[in-house]
């Protein structure tokens, strides 16, 4: 590798200014950003990000100066390696930085083929979709909600969630994405939502389902007992001598839907007392003896 | 993809508003998840980019649109003419041949 003060152009004894100068112009001359294709402007920029940073660097430029490290001296002398813009921006089609930068004279509204394939006159072309992603609770869901949402240019946008939402669906916000070129019409924004889930109602469809707590007594008894659904909160009767995963239909509690509304499914737990005491299980297990069942049969278990 | 805070902390000389103020100008188009930027390695060279050009060059913000404008539409124009030369190249050698004299004539015509 060439000497670092040569390939910058200034003498040995430069002062800092001067090196920064120097480097700054020869920068401008040879960016590989504002030269696509120029493959001796790369190289020739590299040099002098290399040169640039021993000796525009007062601790190195001592070293190099000293003769510590030498021109050569690969880890110190490189300059850090960098990710190039240009390789992106050459990568392929749809680039999204292919944009208008306003339709006025030289912005990048020119469809080079417009002419070539017929197309006389300035294209029309359309602005870009914009992606975004969004989280709703799952109540926001069912029952619809208004939400602001505040794009990466700072523009907010008013989304109405309609009721009935379900996870993963994407609304269109026509016209509200990157904007035409030459006329053209504005692209969209496309907004994912995700719908957090619920601790308690868990969706089917339109339907809900959800477990309902019930005591030995209601479930042995029958009862009349207060659900909640996603519509508030109703009255259901327990049939007497339902078991723990029986299900019951409340019909038209569900979700919310133009193709008829969902119905709400409680799905019965039956929840034993929490401290039984001695009298009440000796009488159940005298029970059982005097009426014996076995709820094992049929399920293949031998006893 | 990394995070608008990722990225500041890579790059030294960066700073959050700056970056926020970019973006807000629309120098750089980060993804946006749930109201959080996301920044995929192409925005990540970009913003590199523009650090040197403010930074290094010293290229007032004022100027960078300019500067950002010509640069985007030197590299549409390099994809379109790419694209138009992979179309050339499927051509058969003899529509290659006549494509390559009209347009070495259409270059020195004048």
């Amino acid at each position: 590798m060439a000497d670092p003060y040569e390939i910058l152009g200034v003498s040995r004894d430069a002062k800092a200014d001067e090196i920064r100068t120097a480097f700054r112009g020869l920068a401008k001359k040879n960016h590989p950003d504002l030269h696509p294709g120029d493959k001796a402007a790369e190289a020739r920029f590299k040099d002098i990000a290399s040169a640039y940073a021993i000796i525009g660097d007062e601790a190195k430029r001592a070293l190099f100066d000293s003769g510590k490290i030498d021109a050569t001296g690969a880890d110190i002398h490189q300059a850090p390696p960098r990710e190039s813009y240009r390789q992106h921006a050459e990568a392929g089609p749809g680039f999204k930085y292919d944009r208008p930068w306003g339709n006025g004279p030289g912005g990048a509204d020119d469809d080079l083929f417009a002419e070539l394939f017929g197309r006389r006159g300035k294209a029309n072309l359309r602005g870009a979709d914009i992606n975004y992603t969004f989280a709703i609770t799952f109540m926001e869901a069912i029952n619809g909600a208004k939400k602001r949402v505040v794009m990466a240019d700072g523009k907010a946008l008013d989304i109405t969630i309609p009721a009935g939402l379900k996870d993963g669906q994407t609304m269109r916000l026509r016209g509200q994405g990157q904007p035409g070129v030459n006329g053209g019409e504005a692209g969209d924004v496309l907004v994912e939502i995700h719908v957090e889930p619920h601790p308690h109602f868990r969706r089917e469809g339109n339907d809900i389902v959800a477990t309902l707590l019930v005591t030995l007594g209601e479930a042995l008894a029958g009862a009349k007992v207060p659900v909640e659904t996603v519509s508030g909160s109703v009255t259901l009767s327990i049939p007497k001598g339902s078991e723990t995963g029986t299900k019951l239909r409340l019909r038209g509690k569900g979700v919310p839907s133009k193709g008829g509304t969902g119905d709400h499914f409680a799905e019965l737990k039956v929840v034993l007392p929490a401290k039984p005491d001695d009298a009440f299980v000796q009488s159940i297990v005298d029970w059982e003896k005097q009426h014996p069942y076995d709820p094992r049969t049929g399920q293949g278990v031998k006893s | 993809m990394i995070s608008q805070s990722e990225l500041v902390n890579t790059i030294e000389v960066l700073d959050a508003d700056t970056l926020q103020r970019w973006v807000e100008w629309g120098w750089v188009l980060p993804g946006c998840d749930t109201g959080t930027l996301h920044f995929d390695p192409s925005d990540v060279a970009r913003v590199r980019l523009i650090c040197e050009l403010h930074y290094e060059l010293r290229i007032e913000e004022g100027s960078m649109p300019v500067v950002l404008s010509l640069m985007d539409q030197l590299y549409a124009t390099r994809r379109a003419l790419g694209a138009l030369s992979s179309a050339v190249a499927a051509e058969p050698a003899d529509v290659r041949s006549r494509i390559a004299s009209l347009v070495d004539r259409q270059r020195h015509s004048e």
